[in-house]
């Protein structure tokens, strides 16, 4: 019997979902989705790019997410997921290059705004995404490593090579 | 022992900022500390930029995630069917060669005629019997996964 449910869930994968769950989900989705596509808008430099792997990742998640977790492992799981997408994406194509984020919104400080995006595209996709789940999600090193694959001490090393480098390009006027 | 390349209290710092629960203590560590007080700025900036930017995104509708996620699920499910039954094609189609040449080269072979000569006439009729039902059922079975593999394949 065990035998017969276990092919039974090979063969469809997911079917776990309840109404509780929808729920659930529902909430989650509302916490993260901003946050997630924030991210990935940044990392990757490119909305269009953000738009799909923001789905992507939820329908990852749904497909695949063990049914005992709480909301920060959740979270921490979708940046996960986000993070490997957005390499995998890197990877098969290329369109990592970087791009000026299109302008969504409205911003009282210029100047600011300008020399942050410069400066955000000047870095590497991984120095970016160290540095807004450092700086911006507010996470630690352990859970960057969760989230990214790299060891603790890389991700140490790493994030503090990109802020510098990232200071570097704030204070003159963005990168050649 | 290796020089740590950041202040230790630096994602204090940070989360700080966050929640708006500075200690003042905290506060003067910031203040001081060329690691923290770098990383701050830059978080502030950074922040400013994820909150100008997220102020003009709008996610698409939960459902309709759900609903691509369960599409995505029937997808997976037909593809791993579709691979149980390739699967299942490639084996039938070894076993029809493993019978046929079994049936060629070994059914004349000695310990047939051994295992015949040993046995009176009813049991003989009994065992072919068997054989051919055996033989039948396997065929019938076989015949619709063998039948339409050019149409599904």
């Amino acid at each position: 019997m065990e035998d017969a449910g276990s092919l039974a869930a090979w063969i469809t994968p997911g079917r776990e979902q309840t109404a509780a769950g929808e729920e659930g989900f529902r909430q989650l989705y509302a916490a993260t989705s901003r946050p997630l596509w924030g991210y990935l808008h940044h990392a990757s430099g490119r909305s269009d790019v953000a738009d799909d792997l923001l789905q992507e990742t939820y329908c990852k998640y749904l497909l695949r997410h063990p049914p005992a977790m709480d909301e920060a492992g959740s979270r921490s799981y979708l940046f996960r997921i986000a993070t490997n997408l957005l390499h995998n994406r890197i990877r098969s194509r290329d369109d990592a290059a970087l791009e000026v984020p299109a302008d969504r919104g409205v911003e009282t400080n210029e100047e600011t705004r300008l020399d942050v995006q410069a400066a955000m595209r000047c870095l590497k996709p991984r120095e970016r995404e160290l540095l807004w789940l450092a700086y911006v999600e507010g996470m630690s090193h352990a859970e960057i490593a969760g989230a990214t694959g790299l060891g603790t001490m890389s991700v140490r090393i790493l994030l503090y090579r990109a802020r510098q480098k990232a200071s570097g390009l704030l204070r003159p006027r963005g990168c050649k | 022992m290796m020089k740590p390349v950041s202040c230790e209290r630096e994602n204090s710092v940070i989360r700080a900022l966050q929640t708006g629960e500075c200690s003042g203590e905290l506060r003067q560590h910031a203040a001081e500390c060329p690691d923290c007080s770098q990383a701050l700025t830059l978080a502030e900036a950074l922040q400013a930029e994820a909150r100008r930017t997220e102020a003009g995104f709008h996610p698409p509708d939960a459902h309709w995630i759900l609903q691509r996620s369960r599409r995505l699920a029937r997808e997976i499910a037909m593809r791993r069917l579709a691979f149980l039954l390739v699967a299942m094609r490639v084996l039938a189609a070894l076993y029809v060669v493993a019978a046929a040449v079994w049936l060629l080269r070994g059914y004349a072979a000695l310990p047939y005629r051994e295992v015949a000569s040993s046995m009176n006439g009813a049991s003989t009729g009994f065992v072919l019997m068997g054989a051919m039902v055996t033989a039948v059922c396997v065929v019938v079975g076989l015949w619709p996964i063998l039948r339409d593999s050019p149409r599904h394949g």
